[in-house]
């Protein structure tokens, strides 16, 4: 303490401490806060096609079209230790090679200070929605669930599931793609 | 050009180094202090640093340079005593 020097040794290390402590408090606020808001999703539209996948298996798989609604406010989830959200709606069932399947058809991500409303209409899926084979075919449990991931400034990064999720059924038959 | 900054005079006497550190612990704990509040108010923890760092700015400007209050309470050196006789000096020599 009798030089500048020293002085502002000290003074740097003692404000980094407050400021991790600071910066702990702001975790342990918002640690045990329940982040799941309640979420309506709705599937207008289902069609499915059985088309050659050249990524995967070199075969014929399954793609279907899911075109769907939906709609949550977000904004409870937004507090001084979010600074976004990345949302993706993920679709689960059970073919006969694997008991899940988890597929993303969806995603988004809300920044902190965006419209915190989520009200989508008709919407067609971001990422396509191969099978690998033919489970998708008269498959009559398909779950469609919501899921964020919260990006905190400090601490945990938790992966929540929206409550509300929808149980749909793929049609029996392939719908023959059109040639031109 | 470094015996110019050394020539500069920046040391505190040692109460005043306990003052100095007394009022920088105090400014940044009061300022952590009201900016936690106030970005747990408003929910922005970006306010909260912002306070923190204005008090780190404020106590720098407080206790880095050597304020005549930090200078205070100079330490009563003994006045300088001449050497007496030359032997004494030649002894040191010796031993250095």
């Amino acid at each position: 303490m009798n030089t500048v020097l020293s002085r502002a040794n000290s003074l740097f290390a003692f404000s980094l401490s407050v400021m991790a402590a600071l910066t702990f408090g702001c975790f342990i606020t918002t640690a045990f806060k329940d982040r799941t808001v309640p979420v309506d999703v709705r599937v207008s539209k289902v069609m499915l096609r059985n088309v050659d996948d050249f990524t995967g298996p070199r075969e014929r798989s399954d793609l279907g079209f899911i075109t769907f609604d939906l709609s949550a406010d977000l904004q409870p989830i937004f507090d001084w230790n979010v600074k976004q959200l990345f949302l993706y709606l993920s679709a689960e069932y059970t073919t006969k090679s694997n008991s899940l399947n988890q597929v993303v058809l969806w995603d988004k991500i809300v920044l902190r200070g965006e419209s915190n409303k989520l009200n989508l209409r008709e919407t067609k899926s971001k990422y396509f929605f191969f099978d690998d084979g033919n489970g998708l075919r008269a498959n009559k449990n398909i779950t469609l669930t919501l899921s964020w991931n919260v990006v905190p400034n400090a601490g945990i990064l938790p992966l929540v599931a929206g409550s509300g999720h929808i149980s749909l059924s793929f049609p029996d038959k392939y719908e023959t793609p059109k040639s031109y | 050009m470094l015996s110019i900054f050394n020539s500069i005079p920046t040391h505190m006497d040692y109460k005043g180094q306990k003052l100095a550190e007394q009022i920088f612990q105090g400014i940044i704990i009061i300022s952590a202090v009201v900016g936690f509040v106030y970005g747990l108010i408003i929910q922005q923890f970006g306010w909260t640093v912002y306070i923190v760092l204005t008090g780190f700015v404020v106590s720098c400007i407080m206790t880095l340079p050597p304020w005549p209050m930090y200078r205070r309470n100079p330490l009563p050196w003994q006045p300088v005593i001449p050497e007496t006789s030359a032997e004494s000096s030649q002894k040191k020599k010796k031993h250095k």
